[in-house]
């Protein structure tokens, strides 16, 4: 049975490279995206539309910890913290991803270049505790990697994933608005994401929103 | 066919049976299936893989497929004809090889793959590969800061059938894409070869005289790149690999090249093994099929306490 389908596809084809072409027409959410790298544009963006209002950024403020919570938590071993308050990215080695809300007085920045940031003190005693990521160059694969509804195994191979994390990086980066003139001095809210391989490991904070206040 | 299956249930039976018992453990044997250990890096990935079933009480058949994906075949009929338990394999093209994964897995042998993915879920056990892409990433951002985000630059790029010459390829772009004064006017393979990406980097300098940075898909082709610039009088060109070798580590500690990213392929072969182990011990790894493994970056920070592709602590 199945042989015969085949021999009369096979007919069918051989009949379509004699000069005519059959074309079907299917509405547009029919059309079938290819599993392949060619499809992968299509479906990062059917993920970005599927999870990152709906999911990410909830999921993002739900998890946040101010900054003395988030120190007094580390201060418990990374791990520890990790499996309490954080998520892992895929695989070994992958650092533990943590979310943090608060607000500090920036007290350097850097904005001369494609990957602009800005460091935050929190505490209150004049240095920084964390790096800001401003964009529109943003490092790392912190937003995808906090999040555990993205799942390796859920894609084709390590490009397809990889294009979800530039992909998050990239939605950020376009909210990324800083007021001219100097920054220094100013004080910023901010909510992110920051990845630890190590507890004493210098925080750089990938936000889900910055705001410079008045 | 009824038969041979029949004979396989009856050999898996008392598989089981001697397992349970014990008996089976002096007698099972690992094969370990690489590319040419002519490159370092896949000598580390056999050694790592032998090393930790040694340890495990496993005999090993240790063999190379040369990057063939026929003499791949061929030697999964010989390991699947002698009967070992398992297979760690760093395959020979990630279309290819997906028909000898399943053939072993037809006659009930587990593969365990390292290094470089398949285009198939479902067929091995375990793929467990460097997060090339992730890697690639670091180098970039690495090359990016080292140029001071401008100028001319040239890219060589590995041997096309390998999936990880495109990843690592598109990774760098990635991240170098963004930042539009950096300037690409030349990009080449050279193979994965030293002496190849000497004469490929001869023909970049000669036709562009300015070019300040070059990004390497490998170490070998870094070397390669490296020597053609000093022997061109050219010693400030900044030099960025991937896989950390050896002999880039003692480059960065001298002052040529300036970074790489360190592929963990010693402990990748041994997580491989135990996973291995695992499996026919219990029937399941217990783990997702997939698993990434981080890429570091190395330059003059952390490059002495390189050996081997292994960083120590």
């Amino acid at each position: 049975m199945i042989r015969k389908t085949l021999l009369a596809l096979c007919a069918i084809a051989a009949f379509n490279l004699s000069g005519c072409k059959l074309v079907k027409n299917l509405p547009e959410d029919e059309k079938a995206v290819s599993a392949g790298a060619s499809g992968d544009a299509v479906r990062t963006e059917q993920r970005i539309a599927d999870t990152f209002e709906a999911k990410l950024l909830p999921y993002v403020r739900d998890k946040a910890l101010g900054f003395t919570a988030f120190r007094t938590a580390l201060a418990g071993g990374l791990d520890e913290a990790g499996n309490i308050h954080g998520n892992r990215g895929s695989g070994q080695g992958a650092a533990w991803n943590f979310a943090i809300a608060d607000e500090g007085v920036i007290v350097a920045a850097k904005l001369d270049t494609r990957a602009r940031v800005a460091d935050l003190d929190v505490d209150g005693d004049g240095a920084a505790d964390m790096t800001i990521q401003l964009g529109p160059v943003i490092r790392g694969n912190a937003l995808r990697d906090i999040a555990p509804f993205y799942n390796f195994d859920d894609f084709r191979d390590q490009i397809e994933f990889a294009k979800l994390g530039r992909a998050l990086n990239d939605r950020i980066s376009a909210e990324v608005v800083l007021p001219d003139g100097d920054l220094i001095g100013r004080t910023m809210r901010f909510t992110g994401v920051v990845p630890l391989k190590k507890a004493d490991e210098k925080l750089l904070v990938t936000p889900v929103s910055v705001e410079i206040l008045p | 066919m009824h038969i041979k299956r029949r004979l396989l249930i009856t050999a898996m039976a008392l598989g089981v049976f001697s397992a349970t018992t014990g008996l089976a453990a002096s007698a099972a044997t690992i094969a370990i299936i690489t590319p040419s250990h002519d490159n370092p890096f896949f000598k580390a990935e056999a050694d790592g893989a032998e090393a930790k079933a040694k340890e495990l009480g496993y005999d090993t058949m240790v063999l190379v497929h040369d990057d063939d994906p026929n003499k791949q075949s061929e030697l999964f009929d010989t390991v699947i004809a002698a009967g070992v338990s398992a297979i760690i394999l760093d395959n020979a093209g990630a279309d290819a090889s997906v028909a000898a994964v399943q053939k072993a897995k037809d006659a009930g042998i587990p593969s365990f793959l390292i290094d470089r993915e398949i285009t198939a879920t479902g067929v091995a056990v375990s793929q467990i590969v460097s997060n090339n892409y992730q890697g690639a990433q670091l180098g970039a951002e690495e090359f990016v800061r080292l140029m001071g985000e401008e100028g001319e630059y040239a890219e060589l790029v590995g041997k096309e059938s390998d999936t990880n010459a495109g990843i690592r390829s598109q990774g760098y772009h990635d991240v170098i894409d963004q930042y539009p004064d950096l300037k690409m006017v030349a990009r080449q393979t050279a193979n994965w070869s030293q002496t190849e990406a000497y004469t490929v980097m001869e023909s970049m300098l000669q036709a562009n005289p300015g070019i300040k940075g070059v990004i390497s898909g490998n170490d070998t082709m870094a070397m390669g790149a490296r020597a053609a610039l000093e022997a061109a009088g050219k010693n400030d060109v900044i030099v960025v690999g991937f896989d950390g070798s050896n002999d880039v580590r003692d480059s960065i500690l001298a002052g040529g090249i300036k970074a790489t990213v360190l592929q963990p392929a010693y402990q990748q072969a041994q997580l491989a093994v135990e996973q291995a182990d695992q499996y026919i011990k219990t029937g399941s790894t217990g783990l997702d099929e997939k698993q990434l493994m981080d890429c570091v970056l190395i330059n003059g920070d952390n490059a002495s306490k390189l050996e081997t592709f292994a960083l120590s602590n």
